[in-house]
């Protein structure tokens, strides 16, 4: 009997708008508790909400980097429940007209993830339990968030650790947010539930709730699968909850019975206006999208004709991506810049996050000199190779770097020479190439590499030598 | 109409605390004032799109531009034993 | 001539100094309030320093902001920077505002001069102002009868010469019934016509700052300087126009619409006194125009659905964390929420908070609450068509008169009914204002309404004016208490 997992996901993203959604406090991450607060975003008795303009644009612009149909008028609606970090006890959501609708994200397997939904909605604040006490800052509370459900479209946990990767990627890449998982700047609810391979109705589910780590996401899901399995086989009855991942333990714990499923009273948002958006703006907005992922990832590889490994891997960070562009600027070997940034460069980012900033010391105009430098021979590769080491370490461009360690590369003219005076002074090898002795060739070689301290291009002098002896 | 099991799960939802003895006096209340509001029974609406809002104003925004926060001591002002900073709510408390 | 003019030109003729006049009222104040029970603040500091800053603006030379120096009252659920703000709650008792609620703002910055903050029912949800946590407020002209409710306080402290306008909200009536008990003018303005950005929200979409005053032409004043967009409101537009200017148009060939359902179980004198009326508005070459609308039948179910419904979830936020009352005793966090709201909210709050909640829950949405905003778009098209055949409306703004004291009912729909001719105007997000038009057989003051179309507000303040410029003595009576000047 073979189960199959089935799951969606929906994903909490902070929006990185400079004002919160319906106040225009600061969204910055950090600051003292309660320093980012004022009367509407603490819910002081006769306060009003009014939305933040840029939370539509940046609402709309997930949408359109997901393809999904933008919703001409919609509304806000006012979700009702009570908890502490609530300050009015309701959050404003979207209920029933949500900005966006029936979109999809590609997996690199060529499936599609669709997505049911994206609605806008505001943060809560933040809850600490200490000793039993609970202590609240609201600095969190009103940054503007977007959900992205998808519909239960997962079949594995490499599929969902690949959707979320994807989503990260082109929210990072519209700019909407900065998707920092660790700083809270998304975060994802799993809903999974299991049935045997080939069944075509879906079993009971579970939403394992608020993980923040791609890691947990997946040992999580891992976990539930199996203890649903469990449970199953048995014979018993999965229950309808929410749980959270406890990752001390590595397992997911119950949150809520089913006695508590709370009642939200969905009403529309009378404080709040309707919401148009029409045509132009929306065509304006898609103008306003950069090359997303998906679409520069098939033009490195089809018309730089980088392998897919690399492409995706320079596509993976967008700042690296631009960069790599800018370097590769009227290079015909664009590969072999793609290889400088993810060997000798890449090397030298450590952590995500320099790759992900970018922290290259030298500029891409830098990379692209020494580029084109090989390219017309005036290096060879190795020497190259250790060029850009000693750029990436001084910061210096390739012409000072080279003159400073006497790297420039032979001239072709002089490499003849250099050449024609190797075959007359190794008779003996030039004898032994010519009785069948391939290897003998490499003593040439080698005496030439050592007569011009390793600044010859190795492959062009083989040719050379070839030439010269055929022509003797 | 409305029950007293209806009253025990209204105001749990409410977060009110309906004593046992009241219950049944509130689901009588409740029951005359819902058989008032039944009346809208009666009524055939003109649409079948939910009312659109009274103001009649769409797209009302504020700009992106951030405005300098409350002064922390205001946010707390009503709230004496703010700690930290923070609004706190003991584990549980009595004054007993 | 209005009573905001009267005295602007004593104060700037130096019949009187602003200060001397303050004192006047406070001293007023002090001897009334202690059986009226109008003001549950008094806040003599403030007011005495702002007059000082008018006289001193006086003796410069400066001209006078339109209600510069009038010792006015706010209702308690207008907050108000730095002056405790209850809304007449155990729920809000100690609560010190960190802001102004952008009307007082624009009084504040006319140098009005605030006297105190006014009774109210509790959370403006009643009809009589005894839901109100510190009693009730008495009618000036019987005090065995009430001011009203939930602006009760409002009208009793301008009824009383205890101030000369007050500012209250009108939910489903709350500003129009207290004028109408006590004689008094008061008006609800358009929905989105002044700003409720600081008005503790009791119903989102039905609630307004309202006035009352004691003459058109003081309305016609106040509503100039509140009625303005505020950035703040979302749902705020302005007025638009003025409307003092505009008081003196000729009302020759204005149609008067009259809709039949509004006088269903009306009591007789009050019948006979908006029949007078009629015969004034046909004097004065009205046109009056008879219909029906029959959806009046519907307005208060649907009123009290969304009126409760959307309560629930305003009032949700009185948890005890954050601000207000909290319970002394509790085992944990959900024990400190529900002792804390059971304790800090009276019993009509409590009982419209299940209302709402009910409406709302799942099961019941459809049938109550999606209907009943469904019947309210059906309602604003059939008032919209309504104006279509006349100019303005005129109908009775209660059935009866004041209320006597401890006006409670064992049947809690009854003192519901009264606000049968009120709330259609709040449904419908449309001005209303009512207006003295005689006495009953007791003495107590008959009100009769007008109602006007969207952001028509100055045709409504015309009409009013128009009428009480025939009427002047037979309708306004000056009690002898308080303040005369």
């Amino acid at each position: 009997m073979t189960w199959e997992l089935v799951a969606g996901l929906e994903t909490h993203v902070e929006l990185s708008t400079k004002t919160k959604i319906f106040c225009r406090c600061t969204t910055q991450f950090g600051g003292e508790p309660n320093t980012h607060c004022c009367p509407v975003c603490i819910g002081l008795p006769g306060t009003l909400p009014k939305l933040n303009r840029a939370v539509v644009e940046y609402a709309v612009k997930a949408g359109l980097a997901t393809n999904c149909k933008i919703s001409n008028i919609s509304k806000m609606d006012r979700k009702n429940y009570v908890y502490p970090d609530l300050p009015k006890a309701y959050q404003i959501s979207q209920y029933d007209k949500p900005i966006c609708r029936h979109g999809f994200i590609t997996l690199s397997s060529g499936k599609n993830i669709n997505i049911e939904r994206i609605h806008i909605e505001e943060d809560a604040g933040k809850l600490i339990h200490e000793r039993g006490n609970t202590f609240i800052d609201y600095n969190r509370g009103g940054v503007p968030l977007i959900e992205i459900v998808s519909e239960p479209d997962l079949r594995s946990i490499d599929e969902a650790v690949e959707y979320i990767d994807k989503l990260r990627l082109i929210m990072k890449y519209t700019g909407v947010s900065d998707v920092k998982m660790q700083e809270g700047s998304l975060r994802c609810d799993v809903n999974i539930s299991v049935r045997k391979k080939g069944s075509k109705s879906l079993g009971t589910r579970t939403e394992i709730k608020n993980m923040n780590s791609v890691n947990f996401i997946a040992k999580a899901m891992e976990y539930e699968f199996n203890r649903q399995i469990d449970i199953i086989e048995s014979g018993g009855e999965i229950e309808q909850e929410t749980r959270r991942y406890n990752s001390d333990l590595n397992i997911t714990e119950s949150m809520r019975g089913k006695e508590d499923a709370t009642d939200y009273r969905y009403f529309r948002e009378p404080d709040l206006v309707t919401l148009t958006i029409s045509e132009d703006e929306i065509n304006k907005y898609k103008s306003e999208l950069p090359e997303l992922p998906d679409v520069k990832l098939q033009r490195f590889i089809n018309e730089f004709e980088l392998p897919e490994a690399d492409a995706q891997l320079l596509v993976k960070y967008k700042r690296v991506a631009e960069y790599f562009e800018e370097a590769a600027k009227d290079v015909k070997n664009k590969k072999l810049t793609a290889n400088f940034i993810l060997g000798p460069i890449f090397r030298r980012l450590d952590t995500e996050s320099e790759k992900e900033e970018c922290r290259i010391s030298i500029s891409p105009e830098y990379l692209n000199e020494l580029v084109i430098l090989v390219e017309n021979k005036k290096i060879n590769f190795n020497m190259a190779r250790t060029a850009l080491g000693q750029m990436l370490d001084t910061g210096k461009p390739v012409m000072e770097v080279i003159s400073e360690n006497e790297m420039a590369g032979i001239d072709e003219d002089d490499l003849r020479k250099i050449c024609k005076n190797a075959v007359e002074t190794n008779e003996n090898a030039v004898k032994q190439y010519l009785s069948g002795k391939e290897k003998a060739l490499a003593a040439i070689i080698g005496f030439i590499m050592k007569e011009t301290k390793g600044k010859a291009d190795a492959a062009l002098a083989t040719e050379m030598v070839k030439q010269l002896i055929a022509n003797r | 109409m409305v029950t007293g099991k209806d009253i025990v799960k209204i105001a749990k939802l409410a977060k009110l605390r309906v004593k046992d003895e009241e219950t049944e006096r509130l689901a009588r209340d409740m029951s005359e004032i819902i058989c008032f509001a039944d009346t809208i029974n009666n009524a055939v609406e003109d649409s079948e799109e939910e009312f659109d809002g009274i103001a009649g104003i769409v797209n009302a925004f504020h700009e992106d531009i951030t405005v300098e926060s409350f002064n922390r001591d205001d946010i707390l002002k009503n709230r004496e034993g703010g700690e930290n900073g923070m609004f706190v709510i003991k584990k549980h408390f009595s004054n007993r | 001539m209005s009573d905001i003019k009267y005295i602007q030109n004593l104060l700037g003729t130096k019949q009187l100094s602003c200060v001397e006049l303050t004192r006047k009222y406070l001293n007023a104040i002090e001897k009334e309030n202690k059986l009226l029970n109008a003001y549950v603040k008094i806040t003599d500091q403030e007011a005495l320093r702002t007059a000082e800053q008018v006289d001193d603006r006086i003796s410069r030379g400066e001209k006078l902001m339109p209600l510069e120096g009038i010792p006015m009252s706010l209702k308690d659920n207008i907050v108000t920077k730095d002056i405790e703000t209850t809304c007449c709650s155990r729920m809000l008792k100690g609560f010190v505002p960190i802001y102004d609620a952008t009307v007082w703002d624009v009084l504040k910055k006319q140098n009005a001069v605030l006297l105190g903050k006014t009774n109210m029912d509790e959370f403006a949800m009643g009809s009589s102002c005894e839901t109100s946590c510190f009693g009730g407020a008495l009618n000036p002209h019987n005090t065995k009868h009430v001011a009203g409710g939930s602006s009760g306080g409002a009208a009793s402290s301008v009824s009383g010469n205890i101030a000369v306008y007050g500012l209250g909200s009108d939910t489903g009536g709350s500003v129009r019934q207290p004028a109408s008990f006590c004689g008094l003018v008061g008006m609800k303005p358009t929905y989105g016509a002044v700003s409720r950005y600081g008005l503790i929200a009791y119903a989102s979409s039905l609630d307004q700052v309202g006035l009352i005053a004691s003459d058109v032409e003081d309305a016609a004043i106040i509503y100039d300087s509140i009625a303005l967009y505020d950035p703040k409101d979302a749902t705020s537009r302005g007025a638009g126009t003025t409307s003092s200017d505009k008081l003196d148009k000729s009302i020759k060939g204005m149609r008067i619409g009259i809709a039949r359902e509004y006088f269903d179980g009306i009591d007789g004198d009050i019948q006979k006194s908006i029949e007078n009326a009629v015969k004034v508005y046909e004097d004065s070459g009205a046109e009056i125009v008879y219909f029906s609308l029959p959806q009046i039948k519907y307005v208060l179910p649907v009123y009290y659905i969304i009126a409760c419904a959307e309560a629930s979830s305003n009032l949700g936020r009185y948890d005890g964390i954050r601000y207000g009352y909290r319970t002394e005793s509790y085992s944990d966090i959900d024990d400190m929420i529900c002792r804390t709201r059971s304790e800090g909210f009276g019993e009509e709050v409590k009982k419209r908070i299940m209302l709402g909640t009910y409406v709302l829950s799942a099961g019941y949405y459809d049938a109550y609450y999606k209907k009943a905003q469904k019947l309210r778009g059906s309602i604003v098209k059939a008032f919209r068509d309504a104006f279509g055949l006349c100019d303005v409306m005129l109908a009775p703004t209660v059935p009866t008169t004041a209320f006597e004291l401890n006006f409670t009912s064992r049947d809690p729909v009854e003192t519901y009914l009264t606000d049968i001719c009120t709330v259609s105007a709040n449904i419908a997000g449309l001005p209303a204002l009512s207006i003295p038009c005689g006495f009953d057989s007791k003495g107590l003051p008959v009100g009769m309404q007008l109602i006007g179309n969207s952001f028509e507000d100055y045709k409504v303040l015309n009409a009013a004016y128009q009428y009480e410029q025939q009427m002047k003595e037979k309708i306004y009576k000056k009690l002898e208490r308080g303040v005369r000047i």
